[in-house]
């Protein structure tokens, strides 16, 4: 269960001799758009899903969703994305279905279930929302490294901390899902139950949890002094060795979209489109 | 400015994304590898509000959210919405943090037994509110079993604050534990709207069985939301919090002393004999 990376992959897999940080530019109309554009259109495309309420939002962005997959051609990938959603949206349509609150326009009468149209119109929306959420931002996963990604906002004024925390977390998070798996192997060599009866499982957490938080808080301290070592509480600002093309029309379709999110939202709240169930 | 960034020197700016790492990875293994019905997904969240103040504890909690949405693999399917309950358990750590409640209280004899009284008796003030209320006892709202079912969930919590002050011979763990119930009650009321409005009130855990079962009671979407959340919330955050307390009360004084609230937790110096 490795977090993988596809677009990292894809990007060093270029001709042999070369450093990895020379990269290929990408290609694709998709591809080619600087990283903060494709993190606006993926946050806006998220969160119209939930603001607009009723089918047309979430149409749009599915719409949406499928065509840039499609253009920046990551069907197959995107693929364990639509599989992990599965038990999620199984579970939105069978409990809203047969319990929506209220319903009273049966599909078919099951001795004590009672499928309703109005819990099943209800569950799809939900279910739909998202899929269209989850898929707007793995779309934006696939295509776009994270250390693009803050290298570009770093060099638009964010803050040399912000862009530590997300980048070093990404760095971090499967060094210790690594070491989370050898702390369960080793506890289970001495003994420690996770398939028992409940009580058994609720005692497996200290074993787990001790050494794996301990381990990564040593860490810390060695971090600290290393990044001071490096000036990195420094007031000047850095300059950056990596750009991405960036041009004005794709200035012009970011504020767009943002100001579009806005409207919808304000719409939405003031109750002039369809909002809350 | 100055204030915001003085709220971040770069020892936190360091352990902010290993207790992020901290929640998404316990979070994740323990739903899927132990497969627990609770969450444990913010001890990172706690640790970091109680030793760096509520302005980094709601940083770290919703930053964990929002990147384990994007990190693919250990799917955060639905995770990335409930930021803003992170972020309010985050602001909570801090506050808690800040009135030391965390800084371990050594005690013996009647001063012990006052603080497992006390802290048993505010739990059973909180599980009152709804157990008591004929507005929870409705049987058009929750289901029959509902009341027992938080009465056992305030027993065993009474006696876990005891266990916990008597075996460790601390009265600070009253503290917690009332810290932790408090804070579950507040992420359940935080909640429950966006796990009603976004996902319909189904999250795709275990605790849609919880879900399912008010419904069937005749809870409508929110209010099943809510049930579900006063059960599960105040349970998990306050393992959580007793987690956090036995970390920072094994990790080095010297460790914990250099962060911005460290002084708040450790132990004062005993005077040399």
């Amino acid at each position: 269960m490795q977090p993988s990376d596809p677009a990292a992959s894809a990007a060093s897999a270029g001709p042999p001799g070369v450093p990895a940080f020379v990269q290929r530019p990408p290609e694709g109309a998709y591809r080619r758009l600087n990283p903060t554009t494709k993190l606006v259109i993926a946050v806006v495309e998220a969160l119209t899903a939930f603001v607009l309420r009723g089918w047309t939002g979430l149409v749009i962005v599915l719409a949406l969703v499928v065509v840039t997959a499609a253009v920046a051609r990551i069907g197959r990938a995107m693929l364990p994305f639509m599989l992990a959603t599965i038990p999620l949206i199984a579970s939105i349509l069978l409990v809203n279905t047969f319990l929506y609150p209220g319903a009273t326009d049966a599909i078919v009468r099951i001795g004590p279930l009672t499928p309703s149209w109005s819990g099943l119109e209800f569950a799809t929306q939900a279910a739909l929302r998202v899929v269209a959420f989850a898929l707007s931002v793995a779309v934006f996963g696939l295509t776009t490294r994270p250390d693009d990604l803050v290298s570009d906002l770093e060099r638009r004024g964010l803050g040399r901390r912000v862009g530590f925390v997300i980048s070093a977390t990404l760095r971090t998070v499967p060094r210790i899902l690594q070491r989370a798996g050898e702390i369960t192997e080793a506890q289970r060599a001495r003994g420690m139950d996770t398939e028992g009866g409940i009580w058994r499982r609720v005692r497996g957490v200290l074993p787990l949890a001790g050494p794996l938080i301990f381990g990564a808080l040593t860490d810390v301290e060695e971090q600290a002094m290393a990044l001071e070592a490096r000036a990195f509480s420094a007031p000047a600002r850095r300059t950056v060795l990596r750009t991405f093309p960036d041009s004005p029309a794709q200035r012009t379709l970011r504020w767009a979209l943002l100001a579009t999110l806005l409207l919808v939202v304000g719409l939405s709240v003031s109750g002039r489109l369809e909002f809350l169930p | 400015m100055s204030w915001l960034s003085r709220q971040f020197p770069t020892r936190v700016i360091a352990l902010i994304p290993v207790a992020i790492a901290i929640n998404i990875v316990l979070g994740y293994t323990v739903q899927t590898v132990l497969k627990l019905p609770i969450y444990l997904d913010s001890i990172g969240t706690i640790l970091v509000g109680v030793l760096a103040g509520p302005i980094a504890g709601a940083v770290t909690g919703f930053a964990s959210n929002i990147i384990w949405q994007y990190a693919p693999g250990i799917g955060g399917g639905t995770i990335g919405p409930f930021a803003i309950t992170a972020a309010v358990i985050g602001l909570l750590a801090g506050l808690w943090g800040y009135l030391g409640v965390y800084r371990p209280r050594p005690a013996a004899g009647a001063r012990l037994w006052l603080a497992a009284l006390v802290g048993i008796a505010i739990i059973v003030l909180l599980a009152s509110r709804i157990y008591g209320n004929p507005a929870y006892a409705d049987p058009d709202f929750f289901v029959p079993w509902y009341s027992t079912a938080i009465l056992i969930v305030g027993i065993v919590m009474s006696i876990a604050v005891a266990a916990a002050v008597l075996l460790r011979r601390d009265t600070s763990g009253a503290w917690v534990a009332v810290a932790g119930a408090v804070t579950g009650i507040v992420a359940a009321l935080v909640s429950a709207p966006i796990s009603a409005y976004v996902f319909g009130g189904v999250t795709g855990g275990g605790t849609d069985v919880l879900v399912a079962a008010l419904r069937q009671g005749g809870a409508d979407v929110f209010n099943a939301s809510l049930g579900q959340g006063f059960f599960s919330d105040p349970i998990d955050k306050t393992i959580t919090s007793f987690v956090v307390f036995v970390v920072l009360a094994s990790l080095s004084r010297r460790v914990v002393a250099r962060f911005p609230l460290g002084e708040r937790v450790v132990t004062p110096e005993p005077a040399a004999a």
